[in-house]
C-alpha cells in the first residue's frame, strides 16, 4: 500500500515536471489557488459550503471511476483496496474539508467524510452505454463529448440563478452566470488527437475561426436563457451583465486559442500565468488572443497547409 | 497520381524509412508489406502529412492531405461520442453533407451507441465507413483487416475492388497476405526502412512462399518445443 502511494507521488510529480513546474511549486500553487477561490466563494454567496462540496464531488468521481478501480481491485485484496481508495478520497478531501473547519460549516464536513468514504466503497461506471442526449450533435466533438462529461453541472448552475433571484443576490447570479462559461473551458483543456486537426480541409486561420464560432454559438444555448433570465430580473444591472457576457465569451476564445497555441502538448505553464493575468487585468486580452491566435496558427501549421 | 522521391524519415539518429522512392497511380491498388518495424506505418504518415520528412512527395491533388482517407491501426475514438457523431465530425471537416447515415451503414453499426464502447472490429469498420463518406480521392489503409469479422472482410475487398472502378488511388497494409493478393495490383516490400522489392501480380504467389521461408525459416524447430 505504501509502495502505491510512494508510486502515485512518483506520477503526479512526473506531471507537473512535463508541464514544466517543479511539484513543489506546483502544489504551493494549488493550495494558493484553492485557498483564494474559498475566499471568494465565502464571501459571495451563502451556498458556499455546498458549492466546496461539489467541487469535492467532481473530484473524487474520477476516482472512483469504475475501469480504475477494477485494475486496483485486481492487484490488490479487497480490503486492502478499499483502504487505498478510503485514504485517497480523504487525502483529496483533506484541504477543503480544512476550508470547511475554518468557517465552522460543520454540517458540510460531516457530508463530505460521507462522500468520500461512500465513494470509496462505491465505484462509479462513467463509460455508459446509455447515451446522453445533447443538443450538439451536429457539430462534435468539444461540445458533445463535454456536454456528456459536465451535463449534472448545467442544471446546477441554474438552480444557482433561480436562488439568486429568489435570495435578491446579484452576484450569486453572475456567478452561475460565470459558472456555465467556465464548465465550457473544460472541454478545450485537453488537445485532441492529431488526426482530428489533420482530417479538417481548411487552413490554420479558418480551422481556428470555425471552432471559434462553433464555440460562440454553441456555447450561448445555455447562457442565453441565465442572461435573459438576469437581465429581466436585474435589469438596473444590464451592463454589468453585458460586461460579464463579453469576459466570459472572451475566455472563451481565450482557451480555444491556448489550447492550439501549445498543441499537440498540453496547455503549460506560460498558458497558466497568462490566464492568471487576465482574470486580474481582463482587457489585456486584446492583446493575448491575438498573440495566441498567430501561435496556434504556427502550431497548426504542419497538419493545415 | 503520386509520386515519392528520396524519402527519409529519421527520428532522431535512427533512420525509420531511407531513401523512398515509390509511385502510385490512379484506378490502382497498391500493397505494402513488411514486418513490424518495418515502416509502413511511418511511410503512410509521412504521405498523409502528419510527419516532417525529407524528400519529396508530388501529386496532382494540392493539398495532397485534403484528399486522403487515412485509416489508421487503432483508430482513436473520443469517449462520449457516439457512431453518427463520429462520422458527422470527419464529414463535417470535409465539408461533406449527408443526411441519412443509416442508409450508408454497411456494416450495421450501433451508430447510437458511443463509439469507445465499440469492439475492435466495429471502431475499425466505423472508421472505415467515415473516410469512405468523405469522398476521398485516395485511402491509405493501415492494417484495414485488423481484427474484423470474415463477414466484414469480404465487404472491405468489396469495397477496395469498388473504390478501383471509380479510380481512386488506394493504398494498403496487410499482414494477410490473401488479401492482397485479391485486391492489389502490385505490392512493395519494406524490410527495417528500406523499399527492397516491388512486386507485380503475377509473382504474388512468389513472393508470399519468399516471406514465409525468410520469416519462419527454422525458428520455431530451434526453440525445441515439448
Amino acid at each position: 500500500m505504501k509502495k502505491y502511494f510512494s508510486l502515485q507521488i512518483k506520477l503526479s510529480s512526473r506531471k507537473f515536471r512535463e508541464i514544466g513546474i517543479h511539484p513543489i511549486l506546483a502544489i504551493i500553487l494549488l493550495i494558493s489557488a484553492l485557498i483564494a477561490l474559498s475566499i471568494y466563494i465565502f464571501k459571495k454567496t451563502e451556498f458556499a459550503p455546498y458549492i466546496i462540496v461539489l467541487l469535492t464531488l467532481s473530484f473524487t468521481t474520477k476516482l472512483a471511476e469504475i475501469k480504475r478501480n477494477e485494475f486496483l481491485k485486481t492487484i490488490f485484496k479487497s480490503n486492502q483496496h478499499i483502504k487505498i481508495r478510503i485514504i485517497e478520497n480523504l487525502i483529496l478531501a483533506f484541504p477543503f474539508l480544512i476550508i470547511l473547519l475554518f468557517y465552522h460549516s460543520f454540517l458540510a464536513v460531516g457530508l463530505l467524510l460521507i462522500i468520500s468514504i461512500g465513494f470509496a466503497i462505491q465505484n462509479i461506471k462513467t463509460d455508459y452505454h446509455f447515451t446522453i442526449p445533447t443538443p450538439y450533435f451536429k457539430k462534435p466533438f468539444e461540445f458533445t463529448a463535454g456536454f456528456r462529461k459536465t451535463f449534472y453541472l448545467i442544471p446546477l448552475a441554474y438552480i444557482l440563478t433561480v436562488i439568486s433571484i429568489s435570495v435578491d443576490n446579484f452576484n450569486l447570479g453572475i456567478f452561475s452566470f460565470l459558472l456555465i462559461f467556465v464548465i465550457y473551458f473544460s472541454y478545450y483543456f485537453k488537445p485532441e488527437e492529431e488526426y482530428f486537426v489533420w482530417t479538417f480541409n481548411s487552413n490554420t486561420k479558418s480551422f481556428l475561426f470555425y471552432k471559434i464560432k462553433t464555440a460562440l454559438l454553441h456555447s450561448s444555448y445555455f447562457v442565453v436563457p441565465i442572461l435573459l433570465t438576469l437581465s429581466y430580473f436585474y435589469f438596473s444591472e444590464i451592463w454589468n451583465i453585458l460586461l460579464f457576457l463579453i469576459i466570459g465569451y472572451s475566455f472563451l476564445i481565450f482557451f480555444i486559442v491556448a489550447k492550439y497555441s501549445t498543441y499537440p502538448d498540453e496547455i503549460g505553464v506560460v498558458q497558466g500565468i497568462i490566464l492568471a493575468l487576465s482574470i486580474f487585468f481582463p482587457p489585456i486580452l486584446l492583446v493575448i488572443i491575438p498573440m495566441l491566435f498567430s501561435q496556434s496558427q504556427k502550431r497548426l501549421n504542419y497538419l493545415l497547409q | 497520381m503520386i509520386k515519392i522521391k528520396n524519402l527519409t524519415k529519421k527520428y532522431g539518429n535512427k533512420t525509420v524509412l531511407n531513401n523512398i522512392n515509390l509511385e502510385f497511380e490512379k484506378g490502382k491498388v497498391y500493397g505494402i508489406v513488411g514486418e513490424n518495424g518495418a515502416g509502413k506505418t511511418t511511410l503512410f504518415r509521412c504521405i498523409s502529412g502528419l510527419e516532417k520528412f525529407e524528400g519529396e512527395i508530388l501529386s496532382d491533388f494540392k493539398p495532397l492531405k485534403n484528399y486522403i482517407g487515412l485509416l489508421l491501426t487503432n483508430p482513436y475514438f473520443f469517449s462520449r461520442i457516439t457512431g453518427r457523431e463520429y462520422l458527422q465530425l470527419l464529414c463535417n471537416a470535409r465539408q461533406v453533407e449527408i443526411q441519412d447515415f443509416e442508409k450508408q451503414n454497411i456494416f450495421d453499426l450501433p451508430l447510437n451507441q458511443y463509439a469507445s464502447t465499440y469492439s475492435t472490429g466495429m471502431k475499425k469498420k466505423l472508421a472505415i465507413m467515415a473516410i469512405l463518406l468523405q469522398k476521398n480521392q485516395i485511402f491509405i489503409l493501415d492494417e484495414p483487416y485488423n481484427g474484423v469479422d470474415i463477414q466484414s472482410n469480404l465487404i472491405i475487398t468489396e469495397l477496395i475492388l469498388e473504390l478501383k472502378k471509380l479510380n481512386k488511388i488506394i493504398i494498403i497494409s496487410s499482414h494477410i497476405f490473401s488479401t492482397l493478393n485479391e485486391t492489389c495490383d502490385k505490392i512493395h516490400l519494406l524490410k527495417k526502412g528500406e523499399l527492397i522489392k516491388t512486386v507485380e501480380k503475377e509473382n504474388f504467389q512468389d513472393l508470399e512462399e519468399e516471406m514465409k521461408r525468410k520469416s519462419i525459416g527454422n525458428k520455431v524447430k530451434e526453440m525445441q518445443l515439448k
